[in-house]
């Protein structure tokens, strides 16, 4: 579709009155303070684009790509303007235009192609080892990857040797009566970077009847080429994902990645899809579609074990911008939080501000993102949490690198590995009473 | 001076940091929430961003030495395009110097630099149990400078009127680059009369006589209670004189507003779970003070406009009063989605008139919608007659454009017949400066020579006001 006849970017662009409300809410303009970084601003400039008032080349991309795609001011827009959905298009169409700019992109297929990825099961660890800089020397990338790389390394460490996907089984049995058949949609972020969520999840799920298979085939969910302007990328990774996942007939599809669960939503389809052949597969796909918390509490209605603790834990929660601003699911995580025994729940400043992370900003844009990071982990510090839970693998990526960066002594922790902790916890005291 | 030695010449003043100097950053400086910009954006020659008076006295005498533009400029919420370099020229965006840089609790005064915005400094005064009234709309974004500048108000003018009487002094940088002190800047006194009252005379200038650089704000101290009664009526006419029966039974409410008919349906379109009663017209008071004042007065309120309302309900329940005051403060975002292929627009957006006249000029407006053809949006601070009229258009067909903008107009000339003004709270900037003549006569010409006085090269500012 031309880039004037995208839906946002012909019923959207007329409807910014330029109020400023957006600049009040935004991470990146409160750290930049100039217009060229404002929402309203991302807006003013794709409709220069659209009216071919500037051009798309690379001293555009590089405004726009500035934003976080943390969605903050979509959701507060009063005019309902879906902010980083134009910035998205804009970018996409700069790339079409003008592929050799979008340098970020080299660097997110390197780590969301399971291509890439798959071809050597050590290639993350490997990348590790070698450190980034020469994997992108060898690779010819120093010219086009961002100058901050030695600094963003850091936040790569401690990166997982085995994929989740290698170590869990396509089907998992449920223990006890079969009440849903799930299809679990294992993200990259959490197969490469945290393979015990994907694990916790399957634990959780099959002991509360659930039937949960991997389908064999799972592609990336597309949010980070949206965000750097592959939005064709993305639409075929979908498509893919739709089709593999439409032959199965699942009760539900469920993720425990914020950021999957945004890119699979509904919206999100309507953003790729709307007016093309495959809408209806694609809406009927998101219809199933639910994030691994709000599953639990509103459909499962959890009850997690009662298990013995010496000393209630400190526990805090971040709201990763792809469940609370893309999806408005806050109430949940913190409602399973508080159903798990032992734990003291303290509430941060700013929960549902951006941690910074954003996929692969930390890694394009160093400096802002840990700026932005720094004031999240001023919260959290606030708190004083033993834990620090998310709901998202990129955000706990970063928030880890926020922990390590202040010497701060506190697990960060998806909720799902706590309840799952909680069973295996209770399995023990079985074993030992009886 | 070329462009380009312009940008050269600023950046040695300032450092890199301070200034904006590429085609691509200055295009983001051409708007502001003005209907005009979003018409006609300018861009400017440069952009600064000063972070101390010294900063900006250098830029203002290397403008005045060379006969360049000076256009300050806080968060550019403004209505009006009144921070655009409409005449080319350097913008001077004052939004990033936002020190709080002293709280007086004792003498009830706090000095701040021109960036710092509304509702942060509310924040910080709320810690010593004070606030400075004033409470625009735009509050969370819009900065002190831009208020003064512009003689900000909003929903609470009613009784806490607006800007003006809070600001005890301030520091301005002439056109020639001499720092003047006004008022009790130097002081700390609450009264002053000593001189010529150059603050008043720098509140609400628009940024045409002077760049405000540091204010010193009387506060107050935060009432402990508040109370909402809805007062829905079948008949307009009984809105306005509602409002004067209730000042009339002694009480002074920190607001009225109104929703007419066109509002009402505006926001039950946008959130049916809403609800509000399908009426002629709703208007909402609020009062402030303590507990039992606030429930005398609402009582007070309740009886009176029991009188003609159909309904009149009273609530000093947290949860209730959101829901009640939600009708009111969603109806600006409800006016800009009414049409899905359009939106609201700000131009003719607000007029102000006598109390006695609210009915027959919304009845007015409504005529002239339906003449050319333009649903509008109708509602206000009616406690003062500051009318919000929100024409809802798509922006991008020229010939709605063209409608619109005499519809607008009319309705400015509507003000001004109905004994009112063109603006009430948001200025002139460059969109209302031709009703200066019709709305002041010959006081114009003292104005300009005002201004003369102040800038005799004509470089702050140009083509606003007058
Ligand atoms: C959604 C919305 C709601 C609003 N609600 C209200 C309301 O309820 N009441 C109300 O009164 N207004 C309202 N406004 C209008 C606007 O927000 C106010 O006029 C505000 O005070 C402007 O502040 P700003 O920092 O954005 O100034 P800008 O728009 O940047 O500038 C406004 C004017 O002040 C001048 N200026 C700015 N800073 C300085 C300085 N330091 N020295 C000298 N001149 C300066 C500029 O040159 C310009 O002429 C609203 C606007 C919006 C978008
Ligand atoms: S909040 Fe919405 S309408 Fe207002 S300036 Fe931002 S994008 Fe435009
Ligand atoms: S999506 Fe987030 S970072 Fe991007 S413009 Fe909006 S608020 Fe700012």
């Amino acid at each position: 579709m031309e880039f004037k006849e995208l839906p946002p970017v012909k019923e959207q662009i007329m409807k910014c009155v330029r109020c400023g409300k957006c600049r009040s809410v935004c991470p990146v303009f409160a750290e930049v303070g100039n217009e060229t970084a404002a929402p309203r601003g991302h807006v003013f400039m794709v409709q220069m684009l659209r009216d071919g008032k500037v051009e798309p080349d690379k001293a555009v991309y590089d405004k726009l790509s500035a934003c976080l795609m943390c969605e903050t001011c979509s959701v507060n827009c009063p005019s309902g303007i879906d902010v980083h959905e134009l910035n998205a298009a804009a970018r996409s169409y700069i790339y079409e235009k003008n592929p050799s700019i979008a340098k970020e992109f080299i660097f997110d297929t390197m780590w969301t192609n399971p291509g890439f990825l798959k071809a050597s099961t050590h290639f993350m660890g490997g990348l590790q080892k070698l450190g980034l800089q020469k994997i992108a020397r060898d690779m010819g990338l120093t010219r086009i990857l961002p100058g901050d790389l030695p600094e963003a390394e850091k936040i790569l460490t401690n990166i997982p040797t085995k994929s989740a996907k290698t170590c869990l089984p396509e089907i998992n049995k449920t223990v006890g009566p079969k009440k849903y058949t799930i299809g679990y949609f294992l993200g990259c972020a959490t197969d490469l970077l945290s393979p015990e969520v994907a694990k916790a999840t399957i634990d959780v799920l099959t002991r509360n009847g659930c039937e949960v298979i991997i389908p064999p085939g799972i592609k990336c969910c597309g949010l980070p080429h949206i965000a750097n302007g592959k939005m064709d990328t993305a639409r075929k990774l979908a498509a893919h994902n739709i089709k593999l996942f439409n032959s199965y007939n699942f009760d539900y599809v469920i993720t425990d990645c914020a950021s999957c669960s945004a890119a699979l939503s509904r919206k999100n389809m309507e953003f790729l899809f709307k007016g093309l052949n495959i809408e209806d597969q694609a809406y009927d796909f998101s219809s199933r579609v639910m994030d691994l918390t709000s599953f639990l509490i509103n459909v499962i209605d959890i009850q997690i074990p009662e298990v013995k603790y010496d000393k209630k834990v400190k526990v805090t929660y971040h709201d990763p911008c792809h469940l609370a601003n893309a999806q408005g699911i806050t109430r949940e995580p913190r409602e399973l939080l508080k159903r798990i025994p032992g734990i003291e729940f303290i509430e941060m400043n700013n929960a549902n501000s951006c941690c910074g992370g954003s996929g692969t900003y930390s890694v394009t844009h160093y400096k802002m993102s840990m700026k932005i990071l720094d004031k999240k982990m001023d919260n959290v510090m606030e708190t004083g949490a033993d834990k620090l839970v998310t709901c998202c693998p990129s955000c706990m990526m970063q928030l880890k690198y926020g922990v390590r960066r202040h010497n701060w002594k506190c697990q960060v922790v998806h909720p799902v590995v706590l309840v799952s902790e909680c069973y295996q916890n209770a399995l023990i005291e079985q074993g030992e009473n009886r | 001076m070329e462009q380009v030695a312009i940008k050269e010449e600023l950046s040695k003043m300032l450092g890199q940091e301070k200034v904006l100097t590429e085609n691509l950053d200055l295009m983001y400086y051409s708007y502001d929430s003005s209907f005009l910009t979003k018409l006609k954006p300018a861009t400017p020659d440069a952009v600064v961003f000063p972070r101390s008076t010294e900063d900006v006295q250098q830029v203002m005498k290397f403008a005045w030495n060379n006969n360049i533009n000076i256009i300050p400029r806080g968060a550019g919420t403004g209505e009006t395009g009144g921070c655009i370099a409409i005449e080319g020229g350097i913008v001077m965006d004052l939004s990033t110097w936002s020190d709080i840089e002293e709280i007086d609790a004792m003498n009830m005064q706090v000095i701040v630099r021109p960036g710092v915005i509304h509702a942060d400094l509310n924040n910080e005064l709320a810690k010593y149990n004070l606030f400075f009234p004033p409470d625009p709309g735009s509050s969370k974004m819009c900065t002190i400078g831009g208020m003064v500048a512009n003689n900000a108000s909003g929903l609470r003018a009613v009784k806490y009127w607006s800007t003006e009487p809070y600001i005890l002094g301030l520091e301005v940088v002439m056109p020639n680059g001499e720092v003047i002190t006004t008022g009790g800047m130097k002081a700390r006194t609450i009264k002053n009369v000593s001189g010529i009252n150059l603050t008043k005379l720098m509140v609400g200038s628009e940024g045409i006589l002077g760049i405000i650089t540091r204010i010193r704000i009387r506060c107050i101290p935060k009432p402990s209670a508040r109370g909402i009664a809805m007062a829905v009526f079948d008949n307009l006419d009984d809105a306005p004189a509602t409002v004067l029966e209730v000042y009339q039974a002694g009480i002074l409410p920190s607001g009225i507003e109104i929703l007419d008919s066109s509002a009402i349906h505006a926001v039950n379109d946008f959130k049916p779970e809403i609800n509000l009663p399908n009426a002629e017209a709703i208007l909402l008071f609020e009062v402030d003070g303590n507990p039992p004042s606030v429930e005398y007065e609402g009582q007070v309120i309740k009886e009176v406009a029991g009188k003609r309302a159909r309904e009149v309900e009273w609530s000093t329940d947290p949860v209730r009063m959101t829901q009640l005051w939600e009708g009111r403060s969603v109806t600006a975002t409800a006016a800009a989605r009414v049409r899905p292929d359009g939106t609201r627009i700000f131009a003719g957006e607000d007029i102000s008139i006598p109390i006695s006249r609210v009915a027959d000029t919304l009845r007015a407006i409504r005529s002239l919608g339906k003449k050319y053809g333009i649903q509008i949006v109708n509602y206000g601070h009616i406690g003062d007659g500051n009318v919000h009229s929100a024409p809802v258009i798509n922006p991008e067909n020229p010939e709605e454009v063209e409608r619109v903008l005499k519809l607008v107009h009319e309705i400015h000339l509507l003000a001004i017949e109905m004994g009112g003004t063109t603006t009430g709270e948001h200025g002139v900037g460059a969109v209302r400066r031709s009703y200066a003549e019709l709305e002041h006569g010959l006081a114009v010409e003292y104005m300009k020579r005002i201004k003369k006085a102040f800038d005799p090269h004509g470089i702050m500012n140009p083509g606003k006001v007058f």
